[in-house]
């Protein structure tokens, strides 16, 4: 062959070729992605959400159908962004808002984090959920949370985690779990934020205390401490209503 | 919330490369047949992890993620440089980083030490497509570590797990010569499974409370964790 | 003249007794995991559920064949001394592209493969595969060589997750095997547990131990001089 393969000339060559072509090739590739990928966080952002609302498997809500349901029982417009004293904090947009990359940032002020509330309603009944976030075993963990009416007894919830240990840690996300939440009030009748405790012996009946999960106590305290901590301003927000 | 000391910990002994994910497990089989070799090979990964990690850290967040680009001064023409979302080239970028470096590593270290080199040296190439190394990065980039110092505390505790368990099994197989295991499970076999019961093992480690959350939990108005962390 | 002979010889019967053993002998005796030992390091860690271990095995099998397509195709114009980062850019493109798919239309299992993905380029398999073959040979016999060796990583993977999903769960694929875990019935009703070992990283290791184990006792050749 007349091309000598060894020459600076011609390695230099090959590489700035393949550069090329390899780097339009992604980038056209990912631009061309994107949309869709964007899309696909937030419809399942809005399941999220949903899934504090009412048990959306049993509904057959899924990713095809989750905009247009969530559209149905959520209004986006009333959705309000607390700060942590919980005052309404103006022009921020709580959709917008990502809490798990705030909770992650240490060079943010836990003072100066974003609480998002959604407003929505259900069967003619105002619902307010909360999304909460915190620290599992492995790694975070997040959910949320709804509110009824009364501005106190917890109507639903969904959970998720990054990697909890399968079968134990992340049975949070799983409905029997999270029906122990679920009757719970968030405040006192004097309007202070009950601090719930996730209980080892089976005592989950009395109020602020939850069943745990057998073998994902980590994790079921991780729970416990997210929850607390991120329910403050909104039982704040809650007594101002 | 976790505290630097928290990350680094958690890297050497409840998250550690090998028994809870099974990164670089092909050299950590290939390269742990006397504890000597190994000795090279863990030390060579844990100064190739704590030079890239933090390399990629500063790439990520100053080029790929989305809104990185927005140091780049508008008044040189570029708009919306905030808006740009390189991230989808960062495997690209790391490994490129990774692979580089060594080879760089692997130069400097031939001029300025020719000990170490003797030492390292052969070891040096095969850690570029060390699982581990990209792994560092990679999950560097999935945790989103807030700052520079997590991150470097992040790759000397991966680095010095990945050391923990190569020089450990490597003792285990040098006397394990004086065994009689079962033909068919010699060598490749029960590697794995002692690896697999040392594993278990580590696993009692992820017992250890990191952080203060429980703490926080329990008394009302400390919210500012935050600012004690150091 | 021997040349004109060689690039002839293979093309023809392009399922010759040469090729098709490419195939199937990675599949057992010279399968990547058990005995060239290539590939394990992501292979464990996503072997929970069948269906991740499907899509993993999947995306190695498209990123290897792809590959080594493109590195057979381009052996006579790379230039040797930067062989092995033009490998890693066609590896590492590849990954990204397969990641990106994902994205767009796999989210949910995109979502728990995480990291392993991107892992997919430090899996030895493809540069080995790459280095050891693809550089050597011609485009055909490489793709062939790059089937068999992905669907004998594919299925160790998926053979793995069965266990660890069968026995860790009790589900395979998704669908309970055993009943339901949650409401006690089936065969949780007469006392069954589900084995939360199963799940945990280790077991994944003892069990390609004793994967090999058996393998090795049925074909005496491969058992190792320690």
């Amino acid at each position: 062959m007349a091309i000598n393969r060894d020459s600076n000339r011609y390695t230099f060559s090959f590489a700035i070729v393949l550069v090329v072509v390899v780097g339009s090739i992604l980038a056209l590739l990912a631009m061309g992605l994107k949309p869709r990928q964007d899309r696909n966080t937030e419809v399942k952002k809005k399941l999220d959400i949903l899934s504090a609302m009412m048990d959306i498997d049993a509904l057959n809500i899924n990713r095809s159908n989750g905009e247009a349901e969530f559209d149905k029982y959520v209004n986006l417009d009333k959705a309000v962004v607390l700060d942590a004293n919980g005052n309404i904090k103006e022009a921020v947009v709580a959709f917008n808002i990502d809490i798990k990359k705030e909770y992650k940032d240490k060079t943010l002020n836990s003072k100066d984090r974003n609480f998002p509330l959604f407003v929505g309603a259900k069967d003619g009944e105002t619902m307010y959920v909360i999304p909460v976030v915190g620290n599992g075993l492995w790694g975070p963990i997040w959910g949320n949370i709804s509110v009824g009416e009364d501005l106190k007894t917890i109507k639903g919830a969904s959970f998720g985690h990054k990697g909890e240990t399968p079968g134990l840690g992340a049975e949070i996300s799983q409905s029997f779990f999270i029906n122990r939440w679920i009757g719970e009030g968030i405040s006192d009748q004097n309007g202070i934020a009950i601090k719930f405790e996730v209980v080892k012996n089976g005592s989950g009946k009395e109020t602020t205390k939850v069943d745990g999960i057998t073998g994902g106590t980590i994790t079921s305290v991780g729970v416990q401490e997210m929850v607390n901590r991120c329910m403050k301003p909104y039982v704040e927000y809650f007594k101002t209503l | 919330m976790e505290s630097t000391l928290d990350i680094f910990i958690k890297a050497i002994f409840s998250e550690n490369m090998i028994f809870a994910y099974f990164l670089g497990m092909c050299s950590y089989l290939a390269v742990s047949k006397t504890v000597k070799t190994a000795v090279g090979l863990g030390a060579a990964v844990i100064f190739v992890l704590v030079v890239t990690v933090p390399v990629n850290y500063l790439l990520e967040n100053y080029l790929l993620k989305e809104g990185a680009l927005e140091w780049l001064n508008p008044d040189w023409g570029v708009n919306g440089a905030s808006t740009i979302d390189l991230s989808f080239l960062s495997f690209i970028m790391f490994i490129a980083v990774v692979a580089s470096i060594v080879q760089l590593v692997e130069m400097l270290v031939e001029k300025f030490a020719p000990a170490l080199y003797g030492a390292l040296g052969i070891f040096l190439p095969l850690i570029a497509v060390n699982c581990s190394i990209l792994g560092g990065a990679l999950f560097m980039q999935d945790r989103q570590y807030s700052t520079i110092l997590d991150a470097t505390a992040f790759s000397l505790g991966s680095g010095i797990g990945w050391f923990i368990a190569i020089v450990a099994i490597a003792a285990i197989r040098e006397k394990i010569r004086y065994s009689n295991v079962p033909a068919p499970l010699r060598g490749l076999g029960i590697t794995f499974i002692i690896t697999g019961l040392m594993g278990i093992a580590f696993m009692s480690f992820s017992g250890i409370k990191y952080g203060k959350d429980e703490v926080k939990a329990k008394t009302v108005q400390s919210d500012d964790t935050n600012n004690i962390n150091p | 003249m021997s040349e004109t002979v060689k690039t002839k010889a293979p093309r023809n019967p392009l399922f010759s007794k040469k090729n098709k053993k490419l195939i199937t002998d990675p599949l057992t005796d010279n399968n990547p995991v058990t005995i060239q030992v290539l590939g394990i390091c992501s292979a464990l860690a996503i072997t929970v559920q069948v269906e991740q271990g499907v899509v993993m095995g999947g995306a190695v099998l498209f990123v290897l064949v792809l590959g080594n397509l493109i590195i057979s195709l381009l052996r006579n114009l790379i230039p040797s001394r930067i062989r092995i980062i033009v490998q890693l850019v066609v590896v590492a493109a590849l990954v990204i592209i397969v990641n990106e798919v994902l994205k767009a239309f796999l989210p949910d299992v995109s979502e728990k493969l995480s990291v392993f993905v991107g892992l997919i380029i430090t899996n030895c398999i493809i540069m080995g595969r790459f280095e050891a073959f693809a550089m050597a040979n011609k485009p055909w016999p490489s793709v062939m060589d790059a089937i068999g060796n992905g669907l004998g990583y594919a299925g160790l993977l998926i053979l793995v997750a069965v266990f660890r999903e069968l026995f860790g769960s009790g589900t395979l694929y998704g669908f309970p095997i055993f009943g339901d875990y949650i409401e006690g019935n089936g065969l949780y009703s007469l006392g069954y547990v589900n084995n939360n070992m199963m799940i945990l990283p280790p077991m994944a290791l003892i069990i390609v131990g004793v994967i090999i184990w058996v393998q090795r006792s049925r074909n005496k050749a491969l058992i190792e001089e320690y």
